[in-house]
């Protein structure tokens, strides 16, 4: 295993208040001070193929954790007809995830064998800053009456909003995966690896990889965030992921969310497969790009403070014809910074995707959106709500993606696993669980 | 290398470990399933006699009749069959195996007649492809003959049917003009189960565990598959539901990482 900063990849350090909390002490070699957060962008040569992050906790790692340079969503058709058959794959995962998270040797077998790995990182395993967290679709609970009393409250199927051209193949799922890793050959193991580990439990329905951009801030300089294909920084407004106590107001169920016990420490989480019409962009005049996005294109600096930064708060109340920052520019209409819209906070950490040509032989390049909230409508649904008839439609159209529920975290020990309190709701003794009907499996899209 | 004789794999099975089933036992087994491959290339042979006519007679109902149950001979020794690749191809290989599709005049095979049975409704043009086709399969027959049969290829056959299931069957392109998918489905499966049958008590004592959770996807597979029958075959595979089909997709997935481990589980290379 090397510590050498790693040239091709790179990301950022794990200084963040919830990495501080589960990760050992030798995932926090750093000498930055600056705490990372969920959407800044990964600085160059910080990264380490050592880099460990812990997948214990009361939440589950890769939500606050500061985004690696790459990442990937796996959406899976689950099959379990029982409680016991959903508490067997809930530990396989584990077993799994504390296996890839943590790094090692890989077992040697008689080579007349398969070998159990794939190998594609080599006989040592690096942990690479692997994230591996783990959601529920609605379908999971919906096909399942042992199962659909346990739905969390806000769980739905994603719905189409107006500008969206979903396409079956590339969403919904009875559970999702998300990997987040330094580099990509990580990420790429570990989906190998839950694929072999798991074939009769996980069929795999549809996958997106993503990256984000690393940077080389000037020394001394605060964090940027990364830039999505539009070129424009992308989650500069994003909610302090460094600080816990907003976390737990933003991102994770807590009693205040009228959720059952079990999902408490969990959080939502919208995925959306989001195309950009690269070429189309890329031929629309600077000035009215910056209308579209409401933000300078260079720095990020809001348009009423073109000359400060990205962090700067744009003051909408001096505005309010929308003369500065349109009316119905992307972060005017999906934060509006009004003591309301403070209930509508989401914590973005997308990736930015790319898939080769289309058929019109256009680039097949986008964002792979990922947010994270507390209660599913308050948060992604209504900003995207908000967010329908943007001038931005012009120029993206999402494809995919899904509505999920991530698992609360687990601890070390035999004792816990991944999903456990899901499990025991499910007990006929439970004060959690209404009843345990019959199993009769059914999977659908 | 394939075909290598099976004295020289004798010898090679000498060298491995103790634990691991004896070369000997494996002549009953590679014998008796050289056997069955024998009585299914002839059926296959028989079949495709009468296929062939119906396509030549223009009598497109019945070559539709005949196309699935003729090819689920075909399908079923595949582990075989593919040991002679220019055959394969020439029977077996599908419209994107071509630059330029169905409209390729290189497309050859049973999916050849397949595509104008099914699109065009007609025989026309078919003669010659019908022909060779029948020439093929003779051939195949002759080579099946005198080929010895590898204990390796043989055991890893089992898995190597579960891995064109996945691959290629599970998404319904295989059959794509026909949707008869299921028939090869259940070629595939019954040779690929055959197999297992014959090694079984070699490795019973050994891994009972291993068997067991064989024997319940196989199971599942048989379970599922027979929810869909319709005379002596199969519904179209556009009538298998998602959930099914998730089903099959797990168990076949599931069977081709244990048998993966097959070969190794026999002590062969």
């Amino acid at each position: 295993m090397t510590d050498f900063p790693l040239r091709t990849s790179r990301r950022g350090l794990l200084v963040g208040a919830a990495a501080l909390a589960t990760a050992p002490a030798a995932a926090l070699a750093s000498t930055e001070a600056e705490p990372l957060h969920a959407a800044d962008a990964p600085i160059e040569d910080a990264a380490r193929l050592s880099d460990r992050i812990s997948p214990f906790g009361p939440h589950q790692a890769g939500v606050t954790t500061p985004r690696p340079a790459n990442g990937m969503i796996a959406s899976f058709h689950v099959l379990a007809d029982s409680p016991a058959d959903l508490e067997r794959l809930f530990q396989r995962l584990t077993d799994r995830i504390v296996v890839l998270t943590k790094g090692g040797p890989v077992p040697e077998v008689d080579p007349k064998l398969p070998p159990t790995d794939s190998g594609i990182l080599g006989p040592v395993l690096t942990p690479d800053a692997l994230t591996v967290t783990v959601g529920l679709g609605a379908s999971l609970f919906e096909d399942r009456p042992w199962l659909q009393p346990a739905k969390p409250r806000a769980l739905v199927r994603m719905t189409q909003f107006r500008n969206d051209a979903l396409i079956a193949d590339l969403s919904h799922g009875d559970l999702v995966i998300q990997f987040c890793a330094n580099t990509q050959d990580t990420v790429i193991h570990a989906l190998r690896d839950i694929v072999k580990s798991i074939p009769d439990q996980l069929v795999l329905k549809w996958a997106q990889a993503g990256s984000v951009p690393v940077i080389a801030p000037p020394p001394g300089a605060p964090p940027e965030s990364a830039r999505n294909f539009l070129g424009f920084r992308d989650g500069s407004a994003n909610p302090n992921s460094a600080d816990p106590s907003l976390m737990d107001q933003v991102v994770w169920v807590g009693p205040e969310n009228d959720e059952s016990g079990w999902a408490t420490g969990g959080s939502y989480m919208a995925v959306r497969i989001i195309r950009n019409n690269v070429e189309r962009w890329d031929r629309t005049p600077l000035l009215e790009q910056e209308r579209i996005f409401g933000r300078t294109k260079v720095t990020g600096a809001p348009l009423d403070q073109p000359h400060g930064t990205e962090a700067m708060v744009p003051d909408f109340k001096a505005d309010p014809h929308g003369k500065i920052t349109p009316l119905d520019s992307h972060i005017r209409m999906a934060n509006p910074r009004t003591p309301e819209s403070r209930a509508n906070l989401i914590l973005r950490r997308p990736f930015n995707y790319v898939n080769g040509v289309l058929k019109n032989g256009q680039l097949d390049q986008g964002l792979l959106f990922i947010c994270w909230q507390a209660d599913l409508e308050k948060g992604f649904i209504t900003v995207q709500r908000r967010l329908d008839g943007e001038p931005l439609e012009e120029y993206v159209k999402p494809v995919g993606g899904g509505y999920f529920f991530a698992l609360p975290g687990f601890a070390d020990g035999q004792q816990d696993y991944l999903g456990r309190t899901l499990i025991a709701s499910l007990s006929p003794t439970s004060q959690d669980s209404s009843q345990s009907g019959p199993s009769t499996h059914q999977v659908q899209d | 290398m394939r075909t290598v004789t099976l004295a020289a794999v004798a010898g090679l099975l000498a060298t491995t470990g103790a634990h691991a089933a004896e070369p000997l036992d494996l002549v009953g087994p590679v014998s008796d399933y050289k056997l069955f491959v024998s009585e299914q290339t002839d059926l296959l042979v028989d079949e495709t006699e009468a296929f062939v006519a119906a396509v030549k007679a223009g009598e497109v109902e019945k070559a539709k009749a005949l196309f699935a149950p003729t090819r689920q001979h075909y399908e079923m020794i595949e582990p075989i069959a593919e040991l002679f690749s220019d055959l394969d191809v020439a029977i077996d290989s599908r419209a994107d195996d071509y630059e330029k599709a169905e409209a390729d005049p290189a497309f050859p095979g049973f999916h050849r007649i397949e595509y104008g049975l099914w699109e065009h409704n007609s025989t026309e043009g078919l003669d010659p492809v019908a022909d060779q086709l029948l020439t093929n399969v003779k051939d195949l027959q002759g080579r099946i003959e005198s080929l010895p049969f590898p204990p390796e290829v043989v055991v890893g056959g089992a898995a190597v049917l579960m891995e064109e299931v996945a691959a290629t069957k599970i998404s319904g392109e295989e059959d794509r003009y026909s949707h008869t998918d299921l028939w090869d489905f259940k070629g595939n499966f019954d040779g690929s189960q055959k197999i297992v049958e014959l090694v079984k008590p070699l490795i019973a004592d050994q891994d009972p565990a291993f068997i067991k959770q064989i024997d319940a996807n196989f199971e599942v597979i048989d379970v599922t598959l027979a929810k869909y029958e319709e005379g002596d075959g199969y519904v179209t595979y556009d009538k298998l539901t998602d959930q099914d089909r998730i089903k099959l997709a797990a168990a076949v997935n599931a069977l081709a990482e244990d048998l993966s481990t097959l070969r190794g589980k026999l002590g062969l290379d």
